[in-house]
């Protein structure tokens, strides 16, 4: 027992006085840095895995509710109100079929694409943005009002409607980006934590539009917390399915985005100081970054991004502000994860993302399954994602090589040199992280 | 060691905190009718104690926070803890009583809840240590887990994402007093945190497992253990919380938005951060987030004309305010790294 001289040195030397956040920052590094051909395998098995764990979540709550009719029913161990499989199909065959599914999907994944690159940005950067929610709700907030205020001012018709729709996404990235920038200020200046910073934002921002709009700017005919409706010329139109929720507009706006983010990370200086400072810190101050500007810039371009898919929400689903925004930023944080937080990835995951919020409305409406199910396997898959070493000791056990060597995967963090991470950069697959791989997945890469 | 000791800025602010309170007494000698009066007024024994009432979950997250993040394992899923037991008090509670439940049924349904939590603090516990999770991601997603499930089994049960009312825990009659019973645990808890960490071989097995686990195993202490034992403990404490919020206050669970338990998990972290691990000062820093929330409340009886909503950020803003302030806690070493023993 005591014989523990090969124990991998898993505090790392030197830094007694660490912060919390400081490791959490490390933690960020890792996810990062994982291959991209292990993190999409990643990314299935984990996906794989929720649908299972799901599916008997839905056998034991079917077990628990009653109903006239279950699907399956034994002597002795009772009656089964759900169907696993049948929840599935049901929840896919929704989120394309009618026509009118299909359209609520597109819209689900469009505002997911902008949540899901917010937070993406966000820990590109080395930063735990948990508070899209509020940045996006604010954003929200502000383009309603801009757009009502300005409103009166423009022409009726397509000028007045583009002006309009240019106005509140301004002002949306504008207020998402001002509010995105405080917790990384105050990460930056005054050392706070973002995990927690973010999250007490979210309902301080809750607080604050639920109490501009109650006290200052209600809908004075309407009973709820709400503005008045934006101009029908200043919403986005839909061009195809006679959609009333979606706007072909704006997706091709959000795919743009994820174009324009993923240019910015990959091919602009700004977005290799981003990520240098994200996965090497020590590097990027030794190449001449200023890590407390780019914690406050990064964050500001997260939170301008959720803003943006405020905007977008007020411009094409809602109409204007009111209680009870979907929790669009939580769900960010999922399609982020699920996509490795790679601008390109965050395309289907949130493509994924906006079928099963559809498919969820369909199972609730055919099967009576809740649609809160969705929030299970959200947080399911970012559960198995956590955890790769689970999927590596599987791997492992399946194939070949059973020479696994978990050691710490922290190893990367000796070698960084100014020169190292110019290389690491332009080609993140190849960390000496990876090396410890060992089982199927590794072998792609070498 | 100077662990326990205040910092500079935390000597700082209970100064500020002294004043503060001096000033508003020598506003209630001097101007007794002035409106600071009236809220000075508002604080007597029937306030403290619904800051009492208000601190249970706060406290208990903090506490069980300390012991995970002591021993290696930070645990930012205790808002999804106390989520998951405010639930299962009030479902097994409901259920075995079919709708109206004695007292003995309600401690049943107390303790199924503390049980439930410690088994899903396990299953976190597993997660990080045997599979070596990412703590923080792990964290987040046993939130967004509760999160999800309780709304979910709510309408299973009862059709939607409220329960019906259920009936509240009886107060402990103790004679010369009557109280809440999840404060009495919470009052005896928090001395007996102490002295655990701080006056028993456990106390110095779980701090060396956060501060120098290679150290531990070295003397023949098996690290796993002690981290099993350390996140289990912060599962049994937020079990109390959420299962004291849901029995000993609100009589129901409410699963709409961001749930009944509504952040204080998250309040409950920065209180042990404010209180710097020590389970006295996280009751303290849990005391004073509950004595805003109390106010809030007190003043809107008063029937002042500010937005409740208004006045509800206030404890999430001053969480705020006190993170920026004290900033920098100084953490166990080796919390959020993993921990193999040389034996494999």
């Amino acid at each position: 027992m005591s014989d523990s001289s090969d124990a991998p040195d898993a505090s790392d030397g030197g830094s007694g006085d660490e912060s919390w956040q400081t490791r959490a920052d490390r933690a960020l590094g890792r996810l990062v840095d994982a291959s991209a051909a292990e993190r999409i395998l990643i990314s299935f098995a984990a996906l794989g895995l929720s649908v299972v764990v799901g599916a008997v979540i839905v056998l034991v709550s079917g077990w628990v509710a009653t109903c006239d009719s279950p699907f399956f029913a034994m002597a002795g161990v009772g009656s089964f109100c759900y169907d696993p499989i049948a929840v599935y199909r049901v929840m896919l065959v929704g989120a394309a079929w009618p026509p009118y599914n299909f359209a609520i999907t597109l819209k689900e994944t469009t505002l997911l694409l902008f949540t899901g690159l917010s937070v993406a940005v966000a820990f590109r950067a080395g930063m735990f943005n948990i508070g899209t929610q509020g940045q996006l709700l604010l954003g929200a907030l502000g383009t309603a009002l801009s757009v009502l205020w300005v409103a009166p001012f423009v022409p009726a018709g397509v000028v007045g409607g583009v002006l309009l729709i240019a106005v509140g996404l301004l002002v949306g990235g504008l207020v998402g980006g001002l509010w995105g920038a405080l917790p990384g200020a105050l990460k930056a200046y005054a050392d706070a934590n973002e995990v927690i910073t973010t999250i007490m934002l979210n309902f301080v921002a809750t607080g604050i539009a639920f109490t501009l709009v109650s006290e200052v700017f209600k809908d004075p005919e309407s009973q709820t917390v709400q503005t008045r409706a934006i101009p029908s010329f200043a919403q986005l139109q839909a061009v195809f399915f006679d959609s009333t929720v979606f706007s072909m507009f704006a997706l091709v706006g959000a795919l743009a985005l994820v174009g324009g983010v993923y240019w910015m990370l990959n091919g602009t200086s700004f977005g290799f100081d981003l990520r240098t400072s994200g996965v090497q810190p020590e590097a990027a101050e030794y190449g001449g970054v200023d890590s407390k500007q780019m914690m406050v810039s990064s964050m500001a371009v997260s939170g301008a991004l959720a803003g943006f898919g405020g905007a977008v929400y007020v411009l094409m689903v809602a109409s204007r502000w009111q209680t009870g925004i979907p929790s669009l930023g939580f769900d960010g944080i999922t399609v982020s994860i699920l996509a490795g937080n790679n601008p390109l990835g965050v395309v289907p995951a949130a493509l994924l993302f906006g079928a099963l919020k559809t498919g969820s409305l369909a199972i609730e409406f055919q099967l009576a399954v809740p649609k809160q199910l969705v929030g299970v396997l959200r947080g399911l898959i970012i559960l198995f994602i956590a955890m790769p070493e689970f999927f590596r000791m599987v791997g492992a056990r399946f194939s070949f090589g059973d020479d696994q060597q978990t050691v710490a995967t922290d190893g990367g963090e000796a070698t960084a040199t100014a020169g190292e991470t110019a290389d690491g950069a332009a080609t993140p697959a190849d960390e000496p992280t990876d090396g410890t791989t060992g089982g199927n997945e590794g072998g792609d890469e070498r | 060691m100077s662990y326990a000791e205040p910092t500079r800025k935390q000597r700082w602010l209970a100064g500020a905190a002294v004043l503060i309170v001096a000033a508003l007494l020598a506003v209630e000698l001097f101007f007794p009718e002035s409106p600071v009066s009236e809220i000075v007024r508002i604080v007597d024994a029937n306030y403290v104690r619904s800051v009492l009432r208000l601190a249970v979950p706060i406290a208990f997250a903090a506490l069980g926070g300390i012991f995970a993040e002591k021993s290696g394992v930070i645990n930012i899923g205790l808002e999804g803890l106390l989520i998951i037991s405010a639930f299962t008090s009030i479902a097994v509670a409901g259920t075995i009583s079919g709708g109206n439940p004695t007292q003995l049924e309600l401690w049943v349904g107390f303790f199924a809840a503390v049980l439930t939590s410690v088994l899903f603090a396990l299953l976190f516990a597993v997660v990080c240590i045997e599979f070596k999770a990412d703590q923080i991601i792990a964290g987040l997603a046993v939130w967004l887990i509760a999160l999800g499930l309780a709304p979910f089994a709510s309408k299973v049960i009862w059709g939607q994402v409220n329960s019906p009312p259920v009936a509240t825990l009886n107060n402990f009659n103790l004679g010369f007093i009557e109280m809440n019973p999840p404060v009495v645990m919470m009052l005896l808890s928090v001395p007996a945190a102490w002295w655990a960490l701080n006056r028993t071989a456990f106390g110095r097995w779980i701090e060396a497992s956060g501060e120098n686990p290679k150290a531990l195993d070295t003397v023949g202490v098996d690290v796993r253990k002690v981290r099993y034992s350390g996140v289990l403990l912060s599962g049994f404490f937020s079990g109390l919380g959420g299962a004291g919020l849901a029995l000993g206050r609100v009589g129901q669970f409410i699963g709409g938005g961001a749930t009944m338990v509504n952040g204080r998990g998250w309040i409950g972290i920065t209180a042990y951060l404010f209180g710097n691990y020590n389970p006295i000062g996280a009751f303290g820093a849990s005391f004073l987030f509950a004595s805003l929330d109390a106010l809030q409340i007190r003043l809107q009886q008063l029937g002042y004309s500010i937005p409740s909503e208004l006045i509800g950020i206030i404890p999430y803003v001053t969480v705020i305010v006190v993170l920026a302030f004290v900033g920098r806690t100084r953490i166990p070493d080796a919390a959020g790294d993993h921990y193999e023993s040389g034996e494999e």
